[in-house]
């Protein structure tokens, strides 16, 4: 297949004239296995997480069985300024004849939204110390990182030495 | 769930109680123990009562001597009920994988002239049907203890239990092994033989084995006198009701199953729940699903559920604990990823299975 040098892409987040925005917050799912498939599947209607009335590091214990094993999780809420999104290939809409072919479309359309999930651990219950959690104190990093240095900082930074 | 009456003047007599379970060899459902307890002085009338091993009575004789037994006042019953997202869980627990490479890193390729080992230790807290059927009786024993009724002496059936088990024997137990590490893919394959081999013999060694079994609870219960023997059911009338007990309770819960999954088109004719049941196997052919497998009515950690595995979609599981010491950062990239590969090929249940007796 002949690829295209540079070849861009895009991603739509506005709702594009559909009616309602979708909202999954409460029904992404992060489990700690492969699945080795990609589509829709009727997850509702076999995975039913339950709550234990329990709370570890603050995190209310939600229990649920995959495949027999049992599964300990919680659902968090996102950062604050951080946003879930469900993109698909846009594959509707305009498309010139002798443009790319659906697989090689790079535009990215958002499908729903979501500012919660729940994440599971096999066997051993939600807390503080999970990777999922820490990796959260990343982005406390990467705004620090990011964050526009103005003259004055580095002033200081002078003064100080 | 047992008889809830105020503790009648007999407990306090000295007491027998059998003990028996229903629902172990079922592929799907809860497993069930059930005790049953009376007066010392009460057995000969119990010995009148008719009860026989539960599975050589027809169901309608079995709910109806059940039913004596609940208006008999000189009886007392308990049950305990397991249910099959638990056996499941418990059997499936997370495994840990540790691998200790005594040496650094420069030697790998001397290895082979050297002839050092690695240690792989596969450490599997899963935990054996055995167990989770000891455990249940110990905490019947303990039910009955505390309300305060004076056992003297209990009597345990003890299955056979060598066929259906050894695979899941197998898949517990913590092992070690040491295998050369130069030989990446094939040292994997080797250690894991090596493992089946080792709990093989584990197995020989305890199942089957109804003295060990009695050792453990006379330790646990010194002041109780412990009969665990094969056939129990049929030999002595008190575990002959225990097994009424356990089994009618174990069909009624079946019967009154409420499925957890909410799809479409599923139905209630389990079957026996027999994996050679016809009607078991065409429910769980039908009630497969490529995702989530079975509903959670299902025994996954069965090995009749492995063989519907194929025609699903793959789901591989995370063995390592982040707590654990993994040294594979000491092999070459190439070396290391063969060797987990290998490991979680076993762990998803191919290889025991197929070396299942």
């Amino acid at each position: 297949m002949e690829e295209e040098k540079g070849a861009t892409g895009s991603i739509n987040l506005s709702l594009n004239g559909k009616e309602e925005e979708i909202n999954l917050s409460g029904q992404v799912h992060h489990l700690p296995c492969c699945i080795k498939f990609n589509g829709p599947c009727t997850v509702s209607q076999y995975f039913k997480p339950k709550l234990k009335g329990m709370q570890i590091d603050g995190l209310a214990v939600e229990e649920a069985h995959f495949r027999g094993r049992k599964l300990q999780g919680t659902t968090i809420s996102l950062p604050n300024g951080y946003a879930g999104f469900v993109l698909a290939k846009n594959n509707s809409g305009k498309r010139k004849a002798c443009d790319v072919s659906e697989g090689n479309s790079n535009d990215w359309e958002m499908k729903a939204k979501f500012d919660k999930l729940t994440y599971w651990n096999h066997d051993t219950p939600p807390s503080k110390d999970d990777p999922f959690l820490r990796s959260f104190h990343w982005f406390t990093v990467v705004e620090a990182l990011h964050k526009q240095v103005k003259p004055e900082d580095l002033a200081t930074i002078d003064a100080d030495q | 769930m047992g008889s809830e009456a105020p503790l009648p003047k007999w407990a306090s007599t000295p007491c027998i109680m059998g003990i028996d379970e229903a629902g172990r060899g079922p592929v799907l459902g809860p497993m069930v123990y059930g005790c049953l307890y009376c007066a010392r002085s009460y057995q000969k009338t119990l010995a009148t009562l008719n009860f026989a091993d539960s599975k050589t009575l027809k169901e309608e004789k079995r709910e109806e001597l059940f039913e004596n037994l609940k208006a008999d006042e000189s009886i007392g019953w308990s049950v305990d009920v397991i249910d099959p997202r638990e056996l499941s869980a418990k059997m499936l627990k997370k495994s840990v994988i540790q691998i200790v490479i005594s040496f650094s890193f420069s030697f790998v390729y001397f290895s082979f002239l050297l002839q050092d080992f690695t240690r792989l230790i596969i450490n599997r807290n899963k935990v054996n049907l055995n167990e989770i059927s000891h455990d249940s009786a110990i905490g019947l024993i303990n039910r009955v203890l505390n309300m305060g009724v004076l056992l003297t002496e209990i009597l345990l059936e003890y299955s056979d239990q060598s066929k259906g088990i050894t695979r899941f024997l197998i898949l517990s137990a913590a092992q070690e092994v040491r295998i050369p590490y130069f030989l990446s893919i094939s040292a994997a394959v080797i250690a894991i033989w090596r493992n089946l081999e080792i709990t093989l013999k584990v197995y020989l060694d305890t199942v089957g084995d109804a003295d060990k079994y009695r050792i453990k609870l006379s330790e646990r219960f010194p002041s109780i006198k412990f009969v665990v023997a094969k056939k129990a059911d049929s030999l002595y009338p008190v575990v002959s009701g225990a097994s009424i007990v356990a089994k009618v309770t174990r069909d009624r819960a079946l019967r009154e199953w409420v499925l957890e999954e909410t799809s479409e088109n599923m139905h209630r004719s389990f079957g026996s729940g027999y994996p050679g049941d016809p009607e078991t196997k065409a429910w769980l052919a039908h009630h497969k699903h490529s995702i989530f497998g079975f509903p959670t009515l299902v025994r996954f950690s069965w090995g009749t559920c492995t063989s519907y595995y194929k025609d699903m979609v793959e789901v591989l599981w995370y063995l390592l604990k982040h707590s654990n010491s993994i040294c594979f950062l000491t092999l070459p990239h190439n070396y290391a990823w063969p060797f987990l590969h290998n490991v979680y090929e076993v762990l998803r249940l191919k290889k025991p299975d197929r070396r299942s007796i």
